[in-house]
């Protein structure tokens, strides 16, 4: 559950309307097939880390991981570990970028 | 429209309904990120490292977002979310959403009502099922 706090008018807030439009996207076939090469890169590094993820997150709790063509990066910032994956692999822009709570806890969201 | 998502393991072991979908980042690219898909939640908002990732500047004044643990400051931002239909075409979401500043305050990125309400939410874990549907399509509910 996540809600949203409103201040009180009174107390200097106002209600903001923040609307969400949809739109139904006409990509060219270049756009389209690089959305979708995007989309199959993130996929497989997902499924990477998936694979690998019992002892990717016991041995790197507080850290900020990045999958990049399969290769895990771990840093203490989420811009370290772009950086390292950016290093590493240019080429993928379907990178993984994840942070791992210090301690295992039970989630009901939000937070 | 179907938008298709899957079951994920998390970092807990936890196994959650997920889309995957691609933001717009502050230098015109598009970051891939998961989201889960939780229809308790008011509104989408993105978790702290993936703010960071996007490089997007806040649009507003900072925002109080609540869940079960408390309240946690968040900043708004405005961008766009492509998802992925069933015929590989894309449909985008452009607006204002959120983001949380604190690490600890999310561990994914969510999918709250503001998009979810644009379609019927389908989370079934015993058939491993998680989709979007709108439009065109629709479901059936069938005593067998």
């Amino acid at each position: 559950m996540i809600r949203q706090i409103f201040a009180k008018p009174s107390e200097g807030g106002s209600t903001p309307r923040r609307e969400v439009v949809m739109v139904e996207e006409q990509l060219s076939p270049e756009e389209l097939a690089a959305f979708h090469a995007q989309g199959e890169r993130f996929e497989r590094n997902s499924d990477w880390l998936d694979a690998h993820a019992s002892e990717v997150y016991a041995q790197h709790r507080g850290k900020y991981i990045c999958v990049a063509a399969c290769e895990l990066f771990v840093a203490d910032t989420p811009l370290e570990a772009i950086a390292l994956a950016r290093a590493a692999h240019p080429e993928d822009d379907g990178r993984l970028l994840r942070y791992i709570p210090k301690e295992k806890r039970i989630c009901i969201y939000a937070h | 429209m179907l938008i298709s998502g899957h079951w994920r393991v998390c970092e807990d072991g936890g196994v959650r309904p997920v889309v995957s979908g691609r933001v717009l980042a502050a230098d015109g690219s598009w970051r891939e990120v998961h989201f889960l898909v939780d229809t308790g939640a008011d509104r989408t908002v993105f978790s702290a490292e993936v703010l960071v990732d996007l490089g997007l500047a806040a649009s507003g004044s900072p925002v109080q977002l609540s869940g079960v643990g408390g309240q946690a400051a968040s900043v708004p931002v405005d961008t766009s979310i492509r998802l992925q239909r069933e015929d590989g075409t894309a449909v985008a979401f452009h607006g204002g959403f959120d983001a949380f500043t604190d690490q600890d305050a999310l561990d994914m990125s969510v999918l709250g009502r503001n998009i979810l309400n644009l379609f019927a939410a389908i989370v079934d874990r015993p058939r491993d099922v998680v989709c979007l549907i709108g439009q065109r399509h629709q479901y059936v509910i069938q005593t067998l």
